[in-house]
């Protein structure tokens, strides 16, 4: 286990690392890194659910709708600018995950599953049927951030994304060590032993929901900014499914596995852009392929192959 | 510096700029243009962006074949946008920064395409789009920006309000519309059509959600509203689903069904059901009638592409083909010294250009970019789409908001 | 008249849900015996459909090709369970639900680039023509469907009580580590399952092609699949179709009561009322722990 010094200078370096990168590279590679980034914080807000808190959701990307269509509301309608919009939308998005935690309490398994995909259900047709404000199936233009005044660059979206992104992870790995995460990991082993030493199971699944929501409104904030235009499409099953992958491939639990499944995976189409119309079947059998060989994620595995240095818990670091 | 040097300097910058000009144009060389094409050929919507890329890698190696436009032959480099606004982005960053097209061309959906405006409009690259109809390809008023083969989905609304109002004298339409983009537009197009010019409209409007198997709930409801014809706007899998189900349940009223499914795909699918269903083209001529210019010309499509999946050549491929011809003839037009502004003002001159019988004629101008404003009304007789001699009498109100 | 308005639509319920409860059926049957949850059941019953258009395009009868899909999508499931789950079953339940999802895709994918978009359809084994009877339109084909379903069902629960493999299964899936004492072998038991199941999602998508049409968007079935076999306690066979028959009711009289927009909602807000009320369904029996 690392010191909390020695995790907030990692990110550091990680994140002037990608700034410099960001500002050399074109802007093709840079939407693309961007578009990861994205991606690796709704995953990590998903892993803190389903691989810490061990509750299964089909909605994730339900929450990344909610912060996208907020964010981009509240900025072209009241005039919010971006910096408050998308923190804005992503609280949004936390008290729905709030309300969605409600009634998710007494459930688990295949029932809390259905439970999150009839959430997803309601999400799509709010979208489709407050067409007026929402665009409904046509899409929305989103609002263009600006920093007083001056739009912001292609390279400004991309600092802005890097900085959350960062922060983001940094959080998620602080939560995890802190009295919250094992209060995740206590429900996730043990339900009933949790309850038993006085900890309120419901209270941690409330949380856990609205902590992963508020992830994904973020990630759906940014996103919004970065692509400039969304509609109801890009936030259905199949995202929500993606974005399990990325975190079962990646790892279940361990945020370093999702950071890196996220990132591979939600960048494989553009790799694979030299095959072509092959890209779907080829995606799938890479994950397939992926899971037959790696079945407990890239974490595990690296951990396999990796010396291990010092002390370390069963549980998979972060 | 005193006057005279300062003047040949400035007649040796002047003499310079056109060269400089030309090797600043990307995309261009001396024996090449690279147009850069993108649209699904992953994805549930890929019969569109196969046929669209197929199509129009036909026309353009015809005309390379002939040897090209002024000299050069045209690359056409392609990118799948997965039916996606983030994934189209993407392709388009990619075609213009890393591949350095001279300009796009888009033979995908509305909200990919949509998703790549702001970009194109910001770099200042001519973007064509033949398929997509999002609204803000043509209004506001881009320069850059051209949309050829799909019409304005406003313009689906006139032709099929008055087509429903006085071809078929409906005193009660049920318009039965899908929860997806295109089909809501077509259905929202009529009803304000009918309303604004008929003061009519629909005794019923019902929809249908995607995926749908079963359309009895909606079927019966619309028999309940005595159509005389029943709009129906989805696709062609759809559209051969809920026909099939109508006759099974005694509905007798016969369809009218929306631009994409009047396809071959939907009599296939209908089996005999389709008889007599009637729809507006956007090709004078389906792929898999007996007319002998389609003959040939799917003679020829089947030798460039000998292992195709049934269905093809679809509608898109007819399209796309067809406006690669309008491309490839503005890029002549614009001269041997092609600029961004000379083939922009190339387009702007095409009027009423078609490259074969097989297509729809395109016209720009200065004040609009609005290239096809005609759909063809066709009849399912004796199990293929066949022409139905009526024109419309109205005149369309589109180009108005550009004078 | 109103009667029959209200007839015809229980009719049209009743073989959609028909459907449904098969693709439920081929879901509760492998997690029932090996407690994997199989998300790729619905490309299964998409390469049903897909095997039944090629096979007719060779002009075989019915008779010839239904056994065919069937041993067919027996011979795939026995083939994925060795070589895709077998591996992994030690891994995180999850993991390999996920596992599934990713053979679905591959196989939705292949189909994809073989046959496209385009939507095909075949003729069912009766016929198209609908049988009129007292005021009522019947589809042939959806009559067979309701027929066939609740006939697979009987026999699936047949097997599970009186057959020496099925009861074996329900040995395995209540405590493997007895079951293993008990002498019977629970590889052998996972491997009914998945052929038994498989078999099963073909033939689903060979029953119902005549009437959903056939293209790759079948497997979107799935998900009514799985609200359907929730609703009837997901380990019960006999719940699995009267939950997929709920499904298809409930969607049906939400159409016209109130319109496309709820539709989809109707089954998931009626499961969610059920589970506060019952946790394990309409006829399931797994506990639920509520903390």
């Amino acid at each position: 286990m690392q010191t909390s010094k020695r995790v907030l200078l990692r990110c550091a370096v990680a994140a002037c690392a990608l700034l410099a990168i960001g500002a050399g590279a074109g802007s093709y590679p840079a939407y693309l890194i961007s578009l990861a980034m994205v991606n690796v914080i709704a995953a990590v807000g998903l892993n803190l659910l389903v691989g810490n808190s061990g509750q299964i959701s089909l909605c994730h990307s339900s929450f990344m709708a909610v912060g996208a269509y907020s964010s981009s509301l509240l900025a072209s309608t009241v005039g919010l600018p971006f910096w408050a919009s998308i923190p804005a939308g992503a609280l949004v998005a936390a008290i729905v995950g709030a309300l969605l935690g409600l009634p998710a309490r007494r459930l688990s398994g295949i029932y809390l599953a259905l439970a999150t995909l009839g959430f997803l259900q309601i999400v799509q047709i709010i979208i489709e049927e407050f067409s007026d404000i929402t665009g409904g199936v046509r899409g929305l233009n989103t609002a263009k951030p600006a920093l007083l005044g001056t739009p912001l660059t292609s390279y400004g979206i991309y600092c802005a994304v890097t900085v959350v992104c960062v922060a983001a992870v940094w959080l998620a790995i602080n939560i995890k060590r802190s009295r919250i995460g094992r209060e995740f990991d206590a429900v996730r082993l043990s339900p009933h032993a949790a309850q038993a030493l006085g900890i309120s199971v419901a209270r941690v699944k409330l949380t856990a929901f609205s902590l992963s929501a508020g992830y994904a409104g973020l990630a759906g904030g940014l996103f919004a900014i970065l692509v400039g235009f969304i509609d109801p499409n890009e936030f259905g099953i199949g995202s929500s499914l993606k974005q399990l992958t990325y975190i079962v491939v990646g790892g279940l639990g361990s945020i370093g596995g999702s950071v890196v499944g996220a990132a591979l995976l939600s960048g494989l189409p553009e790799l694979l852009r030299p095959i072509k119309e092959y890209t779907d079947f080829a995606a799938a059998l890479i994950l397939l392929a992926a899971l037959l060989f790696m079945p407990h994620g890239l974490a595990a595995a690296w951990h396999r192959v990796t010396p291990k240095r010092g002390k370390t818990t069963g549980d998979v670091p972060a | 510096m005193n006057d005279f040097f300062r003047a040949t300097l400035r007649s040796a910058i002047l003499a310079t700029l056109p060269l400089a000009a030309l090797a600043q144009q990307a995309g261009v060389t001396a024996d090449s243009v690279t147009i850069g094409a993108f649209g699904p050929i992953s994805g549930p919507a890929s019969y569109i962006g196969l046929a669209g890329r197929d199509g129009a890698a036909l026309a353009f190696k015809e005309i390379n074949d002939a040897g090209g436009v002024n000299g050069r032959k045209i690359r056409m480099i392609f990118e799948d946008d997965a039916h996606s606004p983030a994934r189209a982005l993407a392709a388009a960053k990619k075609l213009v920064e890393q591949d350095k097209v001279f300009m796009l061309m888009s033979v995908g959906g509305s909200n990919a395409t949509a998703g790549t405006i702001d970009y194109v409009k910001e770099k200042g690259l001519p973007m064509y789009v033949s398929i997509a109809s999002a609204p803000g390809v043509t209004y506001p008023f881009a320069r850059t920006l051209f949309r050829g083969g799909t019409t304005e989905t406003a313009r689906y609304g006139e032709l099929y309000a008055e087509y429903l109002s006085e071809a078929y004298k409906a005193k009660h339409i049920v318009i039965l519309s899908g929860r997806e983009e295109y089909p809501r537009n077509e259905g929202d197009a009529t009803v304000a059509k009918l309303k604004e010019w008929f003061n009519s409209a629909p005794a019923a409007r019902i929809e249908f959600n995607v995926g749908d198997k079963d359309f009895t709930p909606q079927l019966s409801a619309a028999q309940r509203a005595n159509p005389d014809v029943i709009a129906f706007f989805g696709n062609p899998a759809e559209a051969a689903l809920a026909l099939r189900q109508a006759r099974d349940l005694g509905v007798k009223a016969p369809f009218f069904v929306g631009a994409n499914i009047v396809d071959p795909a939907f009599i296939t699918a209908a089996r005999g059901a389709a008889e007599g269903t009637k729809g507006f083209s956007l090709v004078p001529v389906l792929p898999g009638s007996k007319l002998p210019e389609m003959v040939q010309w799917e003679a020829k499509w089947r030798k460039e592409y000998p292992s195709a999946s049934v269905g093809r050549p679809n509608n898109f491929d007819l399209i796309a083909y067809a406006d690669a011809y309008v491309v490839a003839d503005a890029l002549k037009r614009a001269g041997p010294s092609l600029t961004k502004d000379s083939f922009i003002a190339a387009l702007e001159a095409t009027r009423d250009y078609k490259v074969n019988g097989l297509a729809t004629s395109r016209t720009f101008s200065t004040k609009h970019h609005i290239g096809n404003l005609t759909l063809v009304p066709m009849e399912v007789r004796s199990g293929t789409w066949e022409p139905v001699p009526w024109s419309s009498t109205h005149q369309s109100d589109i180009l108005k908001r550009y004078e | 008249m109103q009667a029959s308005f209200y007839l015809q639509l229980a009719i049209a319920g009743i073989s959609v849900g028909s459907v449904y409860a098969l693709i439920a059926l081929s879901i509760v049957v492998p997690f029932k015996a090996s407690g994997v949850l199989n998300f790729g059941q619905g490309e299964l019953a998409t390469l049903g459909a897909y095997a039944a258009l090629v096979l007719s395009q060779y002009g075989l009868p019915y008779y010839v090709v239904a056994p065919v899909v069937i041993v067919s999508g027996a011979v795939i499931g026995l083939v994925m369970e060795r070589v895709l789950i077998r591996p992994i079953i030690k891994a995180p339940a999850f993991t390999v639900v996920i596992a599934t999802f990713a053979i679905g895709l591959a196989i939705k994918s292949a189909i994809a680039l073989h046959w496209g978009d385009t939507p095909f359809s075949v003729e069912g084994p009766f016929g198209d023509e609908p049988i009129v009877a007292g005021g009522l339109r019947l589809n042939p084909t959806s009559l067979w469907i309701v027929f066939c379903a609740v006939a697979i069902t009987a026999l699936v629960g047949c097997f599970f009580k009186y057959a020496r493999p099925g009861k074996a299964m329900r040995a395995v899936s209540i405590n493997p580590e007895a079951a293993t004492l008990m002498g019977i072998k629970v590889n052998g038991s996972y491997r009914w399952a998945w052929a038994i199941s498989s078999s099963i999602g073909a033939l689903a998508g060979l029953l119902v092609a005549p009437v959903v049409g056939i293209n790759p968007e079948i497997g979107g079935l799935i998900l009514r699949g799985l609200v359907a076999a929730v609703l009837g306690g997901f380990s019960s066979v006999y719940g699995a179709v009267i939950g997929g028959i709920a499904v298809g009711l409930l969607e049906t009289f939400a159409a016209v009561g109130l319109g496309g927009t709820v539709k989809n909602l109707a089954p998931f807000l009626v499961l969610l009322l059920l589970l506060v009320f019952r946790p394990y369904g309409l006829f399931g029996s797994r506990e639920i722990h509520r903390v």
